[in-house]
């Protein structure tokens, strides 16, 4: 067994695959930093807004005012020196730091193809994807044909855990029986041409849809990684990410995936996407002189054990994370205890109303909060069915009246949540002194439980 | 291998992007019943409301110019009567803040209220008032005229012979009266031709008429009918009760009327009158959970009218002798607005206009 992996781990494989993904990831986050900047959303979520909901534990996270720009500078510097391979290691690094930053100003812009990048660039610092046709290969003046197949193996582990784990999660009776939410979601692609007003009304067509994506998710890492389904697999994915990315606002992440999937392909199939690249870039490669590039065969890892015990730490946790909902005894979409960092996308429609009373606990007067005065609409929107968002803001605004001179503050909430076409319920126990409860991993008993039952993951 | 993937991604784009939304070319239903709701909010609602209260403020002018030509009690009571025809009419009016109306800042030009007192005494001193001036939002419009026609003095002897003796404020008072009527012609004549694109606009994106249409009910229905008319007067907002801030605060006896006419507004245009709108259009989108909504909004309305119905002509005294029973009808009205904004906002998929951000 242990010589058996220890095979593995020294077994070497073309290194082309990780050459076209570390360029395709260089220029996806490109393009998608870009449109970030270009619809004005570093200005409208990270600059504008006078609180920032943060996660728990990373509150010393702020934003940086209008220097938030320079963030996102450096995001954009190091895609491009990770494109062309250029200070690879080092490029990666500010990236993964950079983005992961940005990420944790503010949780309401949580997506869960953000913390894919996130974990990504995490894990590609420690891969040698600029061992093969990089500006680094020049500089050092050597370039590897052949690294070790882990570290492409790895990066398919993570795109398989993605896809399985967003397929598990929607084995529930909402998703499988009632075809929640896209019953609801569906119907309002009305303005689609052709499918809208016909397919998309159709009950069937919800039920095949919930299914088939449940499928889909499931089978598609096992149907990229046998060669013989390999290409039905890979239509699939382009298939299925443009219909959903016409479908719904999701921004990047469909392209993401498709190009992220080119890596299940064999060497010969990238070493063709890289002479494709070389004829573009023929006219720049003219006047370097790659005379002295000395190609060598493997890629012997250095601090091979430091770096595989981060790796294995690394996949332990993104097999685990998912599954610490368990440990609630509340229902997981309801509350959203265990809910992120676990692939769970697109699973909830879910919409709430939530004010704040600000009572007096000595005289018993009261006002309620108008929550436009602190907050963004998104902002709005995301807090008023997160319960962790409910708590911070709650905190946020005892302390903000406390400061103003109030005395005796204490923080109630008024929520109304609806679920997945359920109609809505009170959320939040109106009873309960939120000023008075603290943020902590552990169950919030705050939360009135919500009336029915979801079955399954 | 590779160019048989690339041909196949082609053909799969080309298909994709041929179902891009903005490519028109669509097929019938619910197309057109969205477009007959739109057309029912236009012809039915939008348009006569306007009409009905340029007529009213037409009247609301002449009475205005016969007051001016002689001042007199029994002419001030006929001015005062054609500016409550005129504010009940504006109740229809307002939740229309949308095309020419939202460009032009129609609401915050006509009733904004309370109106600032000192402002007007400041503009009545110099003359030449500049009505785009934001800081004289509060001092022109249905809340100045309310205190220009009931305010300015304690009785009406007094204010009649106030208009008599000082000529500044028989000016101020037909300027605010012009003025409005200023606003309020643009706008209906924009609606002449914003209408087409009004009724085209059927689609299901932020911007669509369908989309605006309601959210800007739901806003109106939350901030100018729930929080404006009753929770800010009866202090839900601020812990005291500032009763000075009902609408129609100097009248002293049409704060109520306001809010019933308002409030009948807000249920027509749910019910659509017979035509196509919101409760219909509920109705045929629900799913399972929801096939009780569109009936459980008219009995919340139904409710929230009957307490309504039972309060004090002038929110003023209701919010100094029981403000629980006041308070009471709010929570009413807030029932409502939990509705509409989570099954309801559910139900219709509504794209918010007012978010922008990828979702995953």
């Amino acid at each position: 067994m242990n010589s058996k992996i220890n095979n593995y781990l020294n077994s070497h494989t073309n290194s082309s695959p990780l050459a076209v993904f570390r360029i395709g990831f260089g220029l996806m986050m490109l393009y998608s930093i870009f449109r970030f900047w270009y619809k004005g959303w570093i200005d409208t979520l990270y600059i504008e807004p006078q609180f920032h909901f943060k996660y728990y534990g990373f509150e010393w996270v702020r934003d940086l005012g209008d220097y938030t720009y320079l963030i996102f500078i450096i995001c954009i510097v190091s895609s491009i020196f990770i494109t062309i391979g250029f200070k690879y290691r080092l490029s990666i690094i500010f990236f993964f730091l950079s983005f992961t930053y940005i990420e944790l100003i503010d949780k309401t812009t949580y997506l869960n193809h953000y913390y894919f990048i996130s974990s990504l660039s995490f894990l590609m610092i420690f891969l040698p994807a600029n061992a093969y046709f990089s500006v680094d290969n020049i500089f050092r003046k050597i370039s590897y044909k052949q690294i070790p197949k882990w570290t492409i193996d790895c990066i398919k582990l993570l795109l398989s855990i993605v896809y399985f784990y967003s397929g598990l999660a929607k084995i529930n009776s909402d998703w499988l029986l009632n075809a929640m939410p896209l019953k609801l979601w569906l119907p309002s692609k009305y303005d689609l041409p052709l499918i809208g007003e016909t397919f998309m009304q159709q009950n069937w067509v919800h039920h095949f849809m919930s299914w088939g994506g449940m499928f889909y998710d499931l089978l598609i890492p096992f149907l990229l990684l046998y060669k013989k389904t390999r290409i039905i697999g890979f239509i699939l994915v382009v298939f299925f990410h443009l219909f959903t990315g016409v479908l719904f606002p999701i921004g990047m992440f469909p392209y993401i995936m498709i190009i992220g999937s080119l890596v299940f392909f064999d060497s010969s199939v990238h070493q063709k996407i890289i002479d494709i690249i070389k004829k573009i870039i023929r006219p720049i490669r003219k006047n370097i002189k790659l005379n002295n590039k000395i190609i060598k065969e493997n890629l012997i890892l250095r601090n091979k054990k430091f770096v595989l015990s981060i790796v294995s730490l690394f996949f332990i946790i993104q097999l685990f994370l998912p599954f610490r909902y368990l440990l609630y005894p509340s229902e997981l979409f309801w509350s959203e205890e265990g809910y992120r960092f676990s692939w769970r996308v697109m699973l909830v429609e879910k919409i709430g109303y939530t004010t704040f009373k600000i009572k007096d606990q000595k005289t018993g007067s009261y006002f309620y909060v108008n929550n436009e005065d602190f907050l963004t609409p998104f902002q709005e929107k995301q807090m008023s069915f997160q319960p962790d968002f409910i708590l911070e803001y709650a905190h946020y605004l005892g302390d903000y009246y406390t400061s103003k001179g109030y005395l005796n503050v204490a923080v109630y909430a008024d929520s109304y949540v609806s679920l997945n076409g359920r109609s809505n319920q009170r959320f939040v126990n109106e009873k309960v002194d939120l000023y008075k409860e603290k943020e902590s991993f552990k169950y919030k008993t705050w939360i009135i439980p919500i009336d029915d039952e979801i079955k399954g993951f | 291998m590779l160019k048989k993937i690339f041909s196949f991604l082609f053909i799969i784009c080309l298909f994709i992007s041929s179902c891009d939304p903005k490519s028109t070319d669509s097929s019938p239903e619910i197309w057109e019943q969205k477009s007959e709701m739109l057309t029912n909010w236009v012809d039915n609602f939008i348009s006569p409301s306007y009409g009905n209260l340029l007529a009213k403020l037409d009247v609301l002018q002449q009475s205005g110019n016969t007051f001016s030509a002689s001042v007199n009690q029994q002419n001030l009571e006929n001015l005062r009567s054609s500016f409550v025809d005129a504010y009940l009419s504006w109740q229809y009016v307002e939740m229309f803040n949308i095309g020419p109306a939202e460009e032009s800042y129609f609401n915050s030009r006509m009733n904004v209220f309370p109106t600032t007192v000192a402002r007007i005494e400041l503009n009545v001193e110099n003359g030449n008032t500049d009505f785009n001036n934001t800081n004289n939002l509060p001092a022109q419009g249905f809340p100045a005229l309310d205190y220009l026609l009931y305010g300015i003095e304690d009785s009406d002897d007094l204010i009649v012979l106030k208009y008599n003796t000082e000529q500044n404020y028989l000016s101020y008072l037909t300027e605010v009266i012009d003025q409005m009527l200023q606003n309020t012609y643009p706008i209906v004549e924009e609606w002449g031709t914003y209408r087409n694109t009004f009724v085209n606009s059927v689609e299901n994106t932020a911007t669509s008429s369908v989309n605006k249409m309601t959210n800007d009910f739901i806003y109106y229905y939350e901030k100018g009918f729930r929080a404006n008319k009753f929770g800010i007067p009866a202090g839900v907002f601020s812990g005291t009760a500032l009763p000075e801030k009902v609408e129609g605060y100097y009248n002293k006896n049409i704060s109520k009327q306001l809010a019933l006419e308002a409030f009948q507004a807000i249920t027509t245009f749910y019910n659509g009158n017979g035509g196509v709108s919101l409760s219909q259009y509920i109705d045929d989108v629900a799913t399972e959970g929801y096939s009780d909504l569109s009936t459980d909004v008219l009995v919340q309305f139904d409710i929230t009218e009957e307490l309504i119905n039972g309060l004090d002509n002038n929110f003023y005294n209701q919010i100094l002798t029981d403000k629980i029973k006041f308070l009471e009808t709010y929570d009413a009205i807030q029932q409502g607005t939990i509705l509409l904004k989570t099954d309801m906002l559910s139900v219709l998929q509504i794209a918010t206009d007012y978010v922008d951000a990828d979702g995953d």
